[in-house]
């Protein structure tokens, strides 16, 4: 536990550092990033011997201002979840080496490795934090850190809103996890996690709700999803990849840490953390097809995996409510699995097109193209980034859905309603499957292959070496996963070992089923390389020659003839209405000669639409008739303090 | 053994039966039709051949045939063939067939967007989006399966002790499922009446025209692994309705091979009475198929208890 902390404190003194250094621009961020990554190294290295002892697990507290006790403790769940802080944020870091390359900002990147490394200290507190308390004021720090990471373009207007409205959700949110705590302090009169479990049932649901609304927004469930693909776009790429692969995953974990706490084994909380794992995974890759702003859509594509990640973790509390171990085991096992994978894929892939977007300027996926041959180390990483991501093997991502679709059929064995979610997690896991390799084709097809759409993409070039780097890491990463998945499942089946309502299961049926994934994987993997090598014999000594595409006979092709993101993606958006709302302008066809004609469509997410509709301007409504109490008269708002006191002297 | 030897039988035989198909499709039209092994002279041609290749495409161009050729020649080592159990088979391994097979399409898919032609971008964009609305027929007939079997693996399904057979307790449900899965095998295999293999130029919508580009040798891998595709979808189907097994190896082959090469017939005749229906008409005909399968699940609620 204590090298815990002096590896948070190393990590800090590489945040504080650069705001001292700011005007060495290379040796600021040098000893930034070399900072960061030894905290993280050494907080990887605390974790070794939690994982090792199998005593109880290691806490720490203090007393704070006499008034309030902080205190932390690491179990297995804990540790899993800070294995993907301390793998990721040290490769975002650097990454960020060669991405923030204005050394005239200097003073704005040296403030914003200073928030960067708040935001891993806070991911580890959350992490750690063993008293509602603690949680609730590392929860707050995290959510602030990140507000002025995703504002680092301050003076672009969109940046700024981005912000505010991520902003405005996290405190909502954070909103409504105070006031789950507040409710379990109100039966049990401290802020320990000791007696939640204590609760009456009613107050369970209710804390519950409460903390899925407040963690789920975090997390970016739908319909509360609706910062991400705003705040993704507007943040620097490697502070995207952290907070995709890694920030949003805390809400994750409160979602799991509170079910574990309220330890309730009725059915309503697996299935409603199912149904809300559903939706967000489907709509969350409709929305993402729909997209062609390459990080909005990567955006969305978290909105997928999180959805991905609920089903897991409903399917293991249905199994944990309904008595079957296994399927609760596995439900569990696969939803931390992805929570690591999505950790490594997603950040990955928001690297991959932080490559992009500085090499060309622009994040729309139509004005791209070609860009495989002109990046070529971005290229192939992304591509098997995309691929792990639509869950084929033999990359990571496979070995974690299969683990949830092995849960879902355990689940087909219990009888009534429970057979019926079961069913639709596996269909819906499937289309979501099927949807996200659709998607992702999309991306690798139009940004990677073919000609480029505009002169900037022509022009590209590679990245640098600390970008492509911890891409190429990753896309290793992914690959390793996917062919030798053992070690990874024991590490997630670790996770699960402090939690008292899952019943272990016999060791032996997840080892041989692992092993038969991993089998399949490298099969694959053997038969590829013997074709592969079959293709180059037949290849050999034969004539290759290179020629323009075969346009069906028309001779004069433009790569403005190439198929777009937008006409690929369309059919399947448009299958999904009215989930999905598509906007078309079209200027049409009036004369026999034609003028300038003009075709716009845009996919508009009913999230926002609703938001907007039943929210935002009935409340705006509200408030502008309260605008008179906005005065600007100090000594009447005096007067409100003073009247507000009394009344509660008064009334309690 | 036996598995092995039938499993180099179904490589080798592959090629036959999409003869059978244009045969058929001959023979109801009143025409002689290509020979019988029209695919393997083919094939044979297409070794000999160079290449020639797109200057817009990539090394993702040359990945496409290999890696759906790899995935196809994968599933054919996991489904029972002709009585003898599979080469591989363990818990699980349907699930990781169907996305060996989405592994396959993706590089497709792929392949096709590299060469910059508007054709090929429609064809991959029918292709995925087809793909997914199939997958959900296909996974539901896994829940269908593992709710009378209890298993999840094609030699359980097919060749283990309590296989999944019409005569079996809710082999009525088998019914729906044969259906749905024909309907599956049409679309996965880009037939009519979602695709028409017939024309070989930009008229042909999805699968042919994704591979426009491709020539020599990758085209071969390509046609041979549709082949194989084609033959691991018809097992499944022969399997589904082929009631009982016989005790002697060889009776066994031959009534396999007679029930695929009926499936096969089937699609030839399917193809030469149905016209190719209308694009916006497709994803409705493979929602039907769904419906069909999804309703035999639930049926199992009551049968299966």
């Amino acid at each position: 536990m204590d090298t815990l902390f002096y590896a948070l404190a190393v990590i800090l003194a590489g945040g504080v550092a650069p705001l001292l250094l700011y005007r060495q621009f290379e040796l600021m961020k040098a000893v930034a990033v070399i900072a960061i990554a030894i905290g993280c190294l050494l907080g990887l290295a605390a974790l070794v011997p939690v994982l090792q002892d199998t005593g109880p697990p290691p806490m720490i507290s203090w007393s704070w201002q006499h008034a309030l006790t902080l205190s932390y403790r690491i179990d297995s769940l804990s540790v899993f979840f800070l294995v993907p802080i301390f793998l990721i944020c040290p490769l975002a870091a650097l990454y960020g080496y060669h991405y923030l390359d204005k050394s005239e900002e200097a003073g704005r990147v040296g403030i914003n490795y200073f928030f960067y490394t708040l935001l891993i200290i806070s991911m580890v507190l959350v992490v750690c934090a063993d008293s509602l308390l603690t949680l609730a004021l590392a929860w707050e720090v995290m959510s602030l850190t990140s507000y002025f990471l995703v504002i680092y373009e301050f003076q672009k207007k969109e940046t700024r809103s981005a912000g505010y409205l991520y902003f405005v959700f996290a405190q909502a949110g954070a909103m409504c996890i105070f006031a789950a705590f507040g409710l379990i302090y109100s039966y049990t009169g401290s802020f320990s996690f000791e007696a939640i479990d204590q609760l009456p049932a009613q107050a369970k649901l209710v804390v519950f709700v409460l903390s899925l609304i407040g963690f789920g927004s975090k997390a970016g469930i739908f319909p509360l999803h609706i910062w991400l693909p705003h705040a993704h776009p507007a943040a620097p790429s490697h502070i995207s990849a952290v907070m995709s692969g890694v920030m949003i995953k805390m809400g994750i974990y409160g979602i799991l840490r509170m079910y574990v706490l309220l330890a309730d084994t009725s059915l309503l909380f697996g299935q409603t953390v199912l149904v809300v794992g559903m939706v967000s995974g489907v709509l969350g890759v409709v929305y993402a097809l729909g997209k062609h702003d390459i990080k909005r859509l990567l955006a969305y594509h978290s909105v997928e995996n999180i959805g991905i990640i609920l089903i897991g973790a409903g399917l293991g509390m249905i199994g944990v409510a309904s008595g079957s171990p296994v399927m609760a085991a596995f439900g569990f096992v696969g939803s931390l699995l992805h929570v690591l994978n999505h950790s490594i894929f997603k950040s990955l892939l928001f690297m991959g097109a932080g490559a992009v977007l500085q090499k060309t300027r622009t994040r729309h996926v139509d004005e791209l193209g070609g860009l495989g041959k002109r990046m070529p180390i971005t290229g192939k990483t992304f591509l098997i980034g995309s691929v792990s991501i639509s869950g084929l093997p033999p990359f990571n991502g496979f070995i974690s859905e299969f683990l949830i679709y092995f849960a879902a059929f355990q689940g087909l064995l219990l009888t009534g309603s429970s057979f019926l979610f079961a069913s639709l997690a596996i269909i819906s896991l499937a289309v979501i499957g099927g949807l996200a390799a659709a998607c992702f084709t999309k991306v690798v097809g139009i940004v990677f292959l073919g000609e480029p759409r505009s002169s900037a993409a022509a022009r590209a070039s590679e990245a640098k070496l600390s970008m492509t780097g911890p891409m190429v890491f990753l896309a290793v990463l992914c690959l390793l996963i996917g062919i030798w998945p053992e070690p990874f499942v024991q590490l997630a089946f670790f996770g699960l070992r402090d939690i008292a309502a899952i019943v272990p299961i016999d060791p032996k049926i997840a080892a041989n089923l692992v092993g038969n994934l991993a089998f399949a994987a490298r099969l694959f993997l053997a038969i590829l390389v013997v074709v592969t090598l079959l293709r180059k014999v037949l290849y050999a000594r034969k004539e290759v020659t290179s020629g323009p595409t075969w346009g069906c006979g028309f001779t004069q092709p433009t790569v403005r003839m190439q198929y777009t993101g937008t006409s690929y993606a369309m059919s399947m958006v448009e299958f999904y209405q009215p989930f999905v709302k598509v906007r078309t302008a079209y200027s049409g066809i009036r004369r026999i000669f034609p003028g300038l004609t003009t075709y716009e469509t845009r996919v508009d997410d009913i999230a926002e639409i609703g938001m907007h509709q039943f929210f935002v301007h009935p409340l705006m409504r509200v408030f502008d008739r309260l605008r008179w109490i906005q005065h600007g008269h100090i000594q009447l708002y005096i007067g409100y303090i003073v009247l507000t006191i009394v009344v509660l002297l008064l009334v309690f | 053994m036996e598995s092995l030897v039938s499993f180099a039988l179904a490589l080798l035989l592959a090629p036959l039966f999409p003869g059978v198909i244009n045969k058929t499709k001959a023979f109801i039209a009143g025409k002689k039709g290509p020979p019988l092994l029209m695919k393997y002279y083919t094939l044979a041609k297409l070794f000999r051949k160079g290449s020639v290749y797109s200057t817009s495409s990539s090394y993702v161009f040359k990945m496409g045939p290999t890696v759906s050729f790899a995935a196809a020649l994968m599933t054919l080592l996991f489904i029972p063939l002709a009585g003898a159990g599979p080469v591989f088979a363990f818990h699980g391994d349907v699930i990781v067939l169907f996305y060996i097979m989405g592994i396959g399409r993706f590089f497709t898919i792929a392949a096709a967007l590299d060469t910059a032609s508007p054709f090929e971008g429609m064809g991959a964009a029918r292709e995925a989006f087809f793909a997914t609305l199939a997958e959900a027929t296909i996974f539901t007939v896994l829940i269908l399966f593992f709710r009378m079997n209890g298993s999840l693996s094609f030699a359980d399904y097919f060749h283990g002790d309590n296989p999944i057979s019409l005569l079996g307790p809710a082999g009525s449900l088998l019914l729906l499922v044969i259906v749905a899965m024909f309907m599956v095998l049409l679309t996965e295999n880009s037939r009519v009446p979602v695709d028409d293999p017939q024309t070989h130029l930009e008229l042909t919508m999805i699968h042919e025209v994704m591979i426009l580009d491709h020539s020599g040798p990758d085209l071969a891998l390509i046609e041979l692994g549709a082949f194989y595709k084609l033959f691991f979808y018809s097992a499944f189907l022969t399997h589904l309705i082929q009631p009982f097994m016989f005790s002697g190896a060889l009776v066994n082959g031959l009534v396999f091979y007679g029930a695929l090469t009926g499936i096969y017939v089937f699609v030839g005749i399917t193809e030469s009475v149905m016209a190719r229906f209308k694009m916006n008409l497709v994803p409705k005909y493979i929602l039907t198929s769904f419906t069909l399968v999804f309703f035999a699940a639930i049926l199992t609620m009551g049968f299966v208890k």
